[in-house]
């Protein structure tokens, strides 16, 4: 899959407004705005299983996932820093 | 969360962050959901959803996701997943819900719902505010009489669908109408096959404020307006097409930025030490 950069925008007096109208100090298709444009990967299908994995909790202790029997909203985000 | 621990849902949100940064966003949020910490990026290589648009030397951005929202039932099975180019944008925690458990958030902004029989259609934002990057669903619902139908889109000739079109503005972000599944239906006279709907049928448009996410002057209030165009038939007649415009107000939540990026005073402002996070995560990643 070849993925593009979405790369449309425009500099204001406030920062560079992306093509749905946020703006912010970064300019559209660089650093943390290089947001894809058209399709790109999106991981598991719906109708697969949740994958195990294994990672940290905020703690810094190993956390696995494995299906428990419960519904599950599983987020991935950009970051809680920036 | 209370919605969702009602629900029995387990919720986890997983970053690249490393553990001592989701503490502090935890504590200083009251996260009661589980935060994960995936500091190497395994996770998200693993299921294939890194942003390989950032280079590798492009610190402290490259390891991100695509971000997205996986949804699955009580067998674990994907049901859902919703994600979106800008990564500004998520979905909202009443879609979350709804994908669960159907329309289980009561809280609606505009002209509810009312036990009609009337094909009068009814235009209402879900939620109690429209957040700035989160995708809320503007729902237009109608009744359609016993006997009678609607028709999807494309409408057969000299007839029209039933549509929502909301007026366009900058202040907002407006995503692709969402049909519901239309059934084939053969017309007595003609045997003609059109596609139509029955019952309750519910258009959705996916929107959000767009705001500054720099700036403190997001709007408190913003006005939605638009317009519905329907038209009922059964199988000898059809009503006139109709259209009846839509207005109301909805409260906007501005967006939180990080502390570093806001002005002095800004009541969005983080009570972490976002700047210490970010050198710390800069500096790791480039050694």
């Amino acid at each position: 899959m070849t993925i593009e950069i979405e790369t449309r925008g425009e500099k204001t007096e406030h920062g560079w407004r992306d093509v749905d109208g946020f703006i912010g100090p970064m300019q559209p298709g660089f650093g943390p705005r290089t947001d894809p444009k058209g399709v790109f990967p999106t991981g598991p299908d719906i109708g697969e299983q949740l994958p195990a994995f294994s990672c940290l909790d905020v703690m810094g202790n190993p956390f696995d996932y494995a299906h428990d029997a419960k519904p599950t909203i599983m987020l991935f985000f950009r970051s809680a820093v920036w | 969360m209370s919605a969702f621990d009602a629900l029995g849902i387990s919720v986890l949100a997983i970053s690249y962050d490393e553990p001592d940064a989701l503490k502090d966003f935890q504590d200083a949020y009251d996260i009661t959901y589980t935060l994960l910490s995936d500091p190497d990026s395994k996770v998200i290589r693993d299921y294939g959803i890194l942003n390989t648009l950032i280079a590798e030397d492009d610190h402290p951005w490259f390891g991100i996701p695509f971000p997205g929202t996986y949804v699955t039932d009580s067998q674990g099975t994907i049901t859902h997943k919703f994600f979106e180019n800008n990564l500004v944008l998520r979905v909202g925690p009443e879609e979350l819900l709804r994908a669960v458990d159907g329309d289980a958030l009561s809280e609606y902004i505009g002209n509810p719902v009312s036990d009609t029989t009337d094909a009068e259609p009814k235009v209402f934002l879900k939620g109690e505010h429209l957040a700035v990057g989160v995708l809320q669903h503007l729902v237009c619902q109608i009744d359609v009489p016993q006997g009678r139908h609607l028709y999807a889109d494309p409408a057969p000739q000299g007839m029209i669908p039933f549509t929502l079109t909301l007026d366009a503005q900058s202040k907002l972000v407006i995503r692709e109408l969402i049909r519901p599944a239309s059934e084939a239906h053969t017309m007595a006279s003609t045997g003609e096959i059109i596609q139509v709907n029955h019952g309750r049928v519910e258009l959705r448009l996916p929107i959000t404020a767009n705001g500054a996410i720099t700036s403190t002057t997001v709007p408190t209030m913003l006005d939605l307006s638009g317009e519905v165009s329907w038209q009922t038939c059964d199988e000898d007649v059809c009503d006139v097409p109709r259209r009846s415009r839509f207005e109301f107000s909805v409260p906007i939540e501005g967006a939180v930025v990080p502390e570093f990026m806001t002005k002095p005073g800004n009541p969005k402002v983080r009570a972490m030490d976002g700047m210490k996070h970010f050198k710390k995560m800069s500096s790791r990643r480039q050694s």
